[in-house]
């Protein structure tokens, strides 16, 4: 499943424009197994169409895109087959419970997982089981975040990619998030976690990634010792950047 | 998850959307009241014309008592003797009525001129015939439309104003829409269609016809779902959508079938029934003016049989007066043609209209099977015209050979016959209605993949 | 300015740049006037057809020969019936009746040639008059403009921002519905000038056309209040507009239908033929004027003789079968005037059970009015059909009295009057029967608008409190 460098993503020279607008200019971005990669920037700097181009829903205009080693474009199906997306501010079926929706989605997805893989999934992100058979059209933000990143959970791939997963959530959810994010490090699943949101990212990524100008302009890397990163300078930078943007 | 799974999954969620049900119940429940409504409307015709044949047998005895006899005339027995036609509802008129409520179904003639008789009115209350029946047809043609509506408007659009569509998109699995369609498709259908076969087994009607009115609905019900597709994949919004396909709705229901029939009526007129009325009694009352010789040589034109045997004494016979109507029933016999090409040309452009308006070739496959638009009308003026011609018949030989007219003679009299059912297959309609549906069907599959692709690329925007 | 005319005028500019809803709303205007102008023409068509026949068949009943009087009774007449001058604005039941009848002594015949009868299953879409138009068509735009007004500044909290500045419920209420009542009169008003304008050619009553404009105003209101209350009630706009779709379907489209068929049920009409042969049996209950020894016209015959004071029937100054049909005429007209006030009395026992749903569905009240005001509704053809058997009545007896006066100084086997006396016979003149004159038929429909325009004023209040109260 990966290919020789390791990298679960693998992004080179990636372009992409809308119309007249030149959103992506060569990007390059790898994420390995078991690595937390957080990218982020400011609007419109083309986090949602890196996402696309990993979903295989647009076609690059220059680059390659490989996940797991699969081209999406050309093999949707067994690229899409080793992802599980969670889009931002989704909101699943409400007149489903959250059990119901999670089942409906795997069906949909064709993967075969039994009743425990649901459950399990429902309870490591901390959904309390009396709300598992309720419609979730009573639920809050956060339920139904934590509903959705089940959902990807339970698909049990070894690429994650989150659109703003933090987006609603409270600190107390967002510490809980971590924890599962940890999780799915020890199980080797690369994610790539697209977000605002710093603090998390701080908290979490192994990488992070500044997107501005088409490309990723500056990356850096989890220290070994004391603090991960040093959230001034970083909070510094992505103020900049999103002003730039 | 297997296969049978994911589609009861698909049926849970359908169902589980109050909205989806209700529109779902509602059209069953509709669709069962017009059938049952229509099945009322059929008894209640099959009931007249029991209780107005008691009623004929009735009156034919009291003629014959009051003219039958050693001395009777045939000429008086043919005067007083009313005869009963009958049009019986055919087995598939409970699904569609058409102009069974305003066509007369009972009529009685006698051997005077038939153009004075065939086109007189049966009671029936205008007010009640003017919104137009409520039958199967009617809730196939306007209401279903609009359950499909309900159900297919915001397919795309609804998972896109929830933040659903990118994460089904992400899935590896497939058939995602064609499972959605197809099921909502299957569940309209079901919900319209059952009713139909219940009330097809009540009746005993053929199991063809219902098959082909089955056939109809699912390809008006498919065209609509097309047209769910198309819209619902080119427009944003599902307000937008359901708004879009609202009108399409009303245009192609409501406004284009009025501005046509406005149009027929005008590039066809159809005042050649009363000029034919007209005519026929000038020519049956100049008949008392003019010599009798000339009107029995306009008679033995047809009927040279008779010749020889026109003379009698005296101002009046019979023989004379029968042939004059005779005559005039055969002088305005060019006007009857023109009037019933009129009538047929109205039919004509209808259908015609029908080869592009979906509802209007619905109605008019269903009703030329169920026989009950103008043409299974003309088609029983056909059957009383030749009973008719079969009367005049019958009585010539008593009249022209002054013979006597016995109770005997009564019993014989000809009696109308049921006609046989001339409901028939509209091809035509038909397949228009399945390339127009194919064509919808096709633009709507494609324009929901490109657009699939397309709200990938950018649908946070 | 109130808060509740600048939030109408909020609306207005809400709606103007909404550009589906400005094409819809000039479609329909186009619409109106399409329908306008095809149906006038329609009607001027018609007119003219019916004028033409009426004066060719009265020209061919002078020109006659002369002929014995009973030949001409059942020679008898057509008359076409007129078509009323606001017809165009309102077909009503006027394709569904027929139009054209032949009188002949003792006989009822039916008017026949219906144009419903000779047209195609396309008629039952329904006729493209401005009436259609303005009850189908304009509910449904004036739901789409109103459906999101009170729900879309919920659903965007804009609502609350706007109480919270200090503006009441009730002026919140009051300014929608200012703004859509305004719209829903603007939606009529292209209908409206068609009517005045006819009306100022002189061609219809002054007072028709104010109660017929004044009747469509109530109906367009109710639809606008009906889209603002639901649009408060409802919440989301989404959810608002399917109810409004709903109720109008259910309101205009299906209950029209389907309560024509329960009252059908209800009670059935006798058809034409059972009331012919009844008609038959009591004709020959009364007596039969051939048989000599018949008791009720022995005494006939009696009276006759005892008022000219004679001893037999061959001293009479007069014609005695010209008696005989003459009361023979008589006795027939009553029966036939019995059973087709029975008929009447039955048809309109089914067409009262509709209209009691009028409360549900006011469609079945504006539609009275409506035909009722332009002369095509059922009264104005049970009109006509009075009129022509009063007519047929008349000049029956009129021939029959001059076969009676004249025959005795006419010798001969065939005996004939002068076709001078044809011209003698009065003509049909249809009397245009006032829609006013019964004033009580206009009076439960316009009570059926009026009563849901006030059920939606109750409810808009309702509605304007809950606005209020979610504020605090």
């Amino acid at each position: 499943m990966l290919d020789d460098t390791g990298a679960a993503i693998a992004i080179e020279g990636l372009h992409h424009s809308y119309g007249s607008n030149a959103v992506l200019r060569g990007l390059d971005l790898t994420v390995r197994r078991g690595e937390i990669y957080a990218l982020l920037g400011g609007n419109g700097a083309g986090k949602s169409t890196t996402l696309s181009a990993l979903l295989g829903f647009l076609a690059p205009e220059a680059g390659t895109v490989r996940v797991c080693g699969i081209d999406p474009v050309s093999d949707p199906r067994a690229a899409r087959a080793a992802m599980a997306y969670v889009p931002e501010n989704v909101s699943l079926y409400e007149h489903l419970s959250a059990r119901e929706n999670i089942g409906y989605f795997l069906a949909l997805a064709e993967a075969k997982r039994g009743e425990d893989a649901i459950e399990n999934s429902l309870s490591a992100v901390g959904l309390a089981p009396e709300a598992w058979d309720k419609r979730m059209s009573g639920f809050s933000k956060g339920m139904r975040q934590k509903v959705a990143i089940a959902l990807a959970l339970a698909r049990d791939v070894p690429v994650l990619l989150l659109d703003e997963p933090t987006s609603g959530l409270d600190p107390r959810a967002v510490l809980e998030f971590n924890r599962l994010l940890d999780a799915a490090r020890e199980r080797e699943v690369a994610v790539l976690m697209v977000t605002h949101d710093i603090v998390s990212a701080v908290d979490i990524a192994d990488r992070i990634g500044f997107l501005g100008q088409g490309r990723i302009e500056e990356e850096r890397e989890a220290s070994a010792t004391g603090p991960r990163f040093d959230l001034n300078a970083l909070h510094d930078r992505y103020a900049y950047a999103g002003a730039a943007a | 998850m297997s296969a049978s799974s994911i589609w009861s999954a698909e049926l849970r969620l359908l169902l589980r959307s109050g909205r989806n049900l209700l529109a779902l119940i509602l059209l069953f429940v509709l669709s069962s009241a017009a059938v049952l409504a229509g099945i009322a409307e059929i008894e209640n015709q099959r009931e007249t014309i029991a209780r107005v044949e008691a009623e004929q047998v009735r009156d034919l005895a009291a003629v014959a008592d009051a003219n039958a006899g050693p001395e009777g005339d045939p000429g008086y027995a043919a005067y007083y003797a009313f005869m009963l036609t009958q049009d019986p509802p055919p087995p598939l008129a409970f699904a569609a009525i058409g102009q069974r409520d305003l066509q007369p179904y009972v009529l009685r003639v006698r051997a005077l001129g038939l153009q004075a008789q065939l086109y007189d009115s049966e009671t029936y209350n205008p007010e009640l015939a003017l919104p137009g029946v409520f039958d199967w047809a009617f809730v196939l043609i306007y209401l279903l439309p609009l359950v499909v509506i309900a159900l297919g408007h915001d397919l795309v659009t609804g998972e896109r104003e929830t933040g659903r569509l990118r994460l089904l998109l992400s899935l590896p699995g497939s058939g995602l829409w064609r499972r959605r369609i197809g099921l909502r498709y299957g569940a309209v259908l079901a919900a319209l269609g059952l009713p139909l076969i219940v009330g097809g087994i009540v009746m005993a009607a053929p199991a063809t016809g219902i098959a082909v009115m089955l056939l109809t609905a699912a390809l008006y019900c498919a065209f609509w779902f097309g047209l769910a597709m198309l819209i619902g994949a080119s427009l944003r919004t599902s307000a937008t959508a359901a708004a879009a396909m609202m009108g399409c709705w009303i245009v192609l229901t409501l406004i284009l079938p009025t501005l046509a029939n406005a149009a027929i009526a005008r590039s066809v007129p159809v005042a050649k029934g009363i000029d034919l009325t007209l005519a026929q009694r000038e020519i049956v009352h100049r008949g008392w003016d003019v010599p009798k010789e000339q009107t029995f040589e306009r008679f033995f034109v047809n009927h040279s049989e008779w010749r020889g045997k026109e003379e009698f004494e005296g101002r009046f016979h019979w023989k004379w007066y029968y042939a004059m109507h005779q005559v005039g029933d055969e002088a305005v016999a060019a006007d009857v043609a023109e009037y019933r090409a009129s009538l047929s040309k109205r039919e004509d452009l209808t259908r015609k209209l029908g080869l592009i308006l979906p509802g209007v070739g619905t109605m008019t496959v269903l009703h030329r099977i169920a026989d009950t638009d103008i043409l299974g009308q003309l088609a029983y003026q056909d059957s009383i015209a030749a009973y008719h011609a079969g009367l005049r018949q019958f009585y010539y030989p008593y009249l022209f050979n002054d013979r006597m007219f016995t109770r005997g003679d009564f019993a014989q009299i000809p009696r109308y016959e049921t006609r046989s059912g001339t409901g028939s297959l509209e091809i035509a309609s038909l397949i228009a209605l399945i390339i127009l549906t194919m064509l919808v069907l096709v633009a709507g599959a494609l324009s929901l993949s490109r657009q699939a692709s397309q709200s990938r690329a950018k649908s946070q925007k | 300015m109130s808060a509740a005319t600048l939030i109408a005028r909020e609306e207005w500019r809400v709606l103007a740049r909404n550009r589906a809803g400005l094409i819809a709303s000039a479609l329909l205007v186009l619409l109106i006037l399409v329908a306008s102008f095809t149906s006038l023409e329609r009607r001027s068509a018609i007119e003219a057809d019916r004028e033409r026949y009426q004066t060719s068949t009265d020209e061919t009943f002078d020109a006659q020969p002369d002929r014995h009087p009973h030949r001409m009774v059942h020679y008898g007449q057509f008359v076409f019936r007129p078509i009323a001058p606001l017809a165009f604005f309102d077909a009503g039941v006027d394709s569904f009746t027929g139009n054209t009848i032949f009188l002949e002594g003792h006989r009822q015949n039916s008017a026949n040639f219906a144009e419903a009868r000779q047209s195609s299953l396309l008629l039952r879409f329904g006729q493209l008059t401005p009436a259609f138009v303005l009850q189908t068509l304009a509910p449904l735009l004036i739901i789409f403009l109103a459906f999101a007004s009170v729900a879309r500044e919920n659903e965007r909290a804009t609502l609350k921002l706007m109480l919270s500045q200090g503006v009441s419920g009730r002026s919140v209420m009051a300014g929608k519905l200012l703004g859509h009542g305004a719209i829903a009169l603007g939606v009529g008003l292209p209908a409206f000038a068609v009517l005045i304008a006819f009306a100022a050619t002189g061609a219809a009553e002054w007072a028709s056309v104010a109660l017929m404009i004044l009747g469509y105003a109530a109906w367009l209101l109710l639809w606008a209040a009906l889209g603002v209350v639901v649009s408060a009630l409802a919440g989301r706009p989404r959810d608002a507009l399917a109810i409004l779709i709903g109720l109008w379907m259910v309101i205009v489209i299906l209950l029209p239908r389907a309560l024509p068929e329960a009252a059908s049920a209800q009670s059935q009409l006798a058809t034409k033929i059972e009331t012919e042969i009844a008609l038959h049996r009591d004709l020959l209950e009364i007596g039969d004027s051939h048989d000599p020894d018949d008791p009720y016209f022995n005494d006939f015959r009696d009276q006759v003789l005892a008022r000219y004071g004679v001893e037999t029937v061959e001293e009479l100054p007069v014609q005695y079968a010209g008696l005989v049909s003459i009361e023979g005429e008589r006795l027939t007209t009553q029966i036939y005037a019995d059973a087709a006030d029975r008929q009447i009395a039955s048809e309109s026992e089914q067409n009262a059970f509709v209209h009691a749903f009028s409360i549900v569905s006011p469609l079945i009240a504006i539609r009275q009015v409506s035909m009722a005001l332009a002369g095509s509704d059922p009264a104005a053809h049970y009109d006509f059909l009075d009129q022509a058997e009063n007519f047929r009545y008349d000049f029956v007896q009129r021939l029959n009295r001059m076969q009676a006066e004249l025959l005795p100084g006419i010798e001969g086997e065939d005996p004939r009057i002068s076709a001078a006396y044809w011209q003698q016979i009065p003509r049909f003149a249809y009397d245009t029967r006032d829609p006013l004159a019964r004033p009580q038929s206009l009076l439960w429909p316009f009570a059926v608008l009026l009563g849901w325009l006030a059920v939606l004023a109750g409810l808009a209040f309702i509605a304007a409190r809950r606005i209020g109260k979610s504020a605090r």
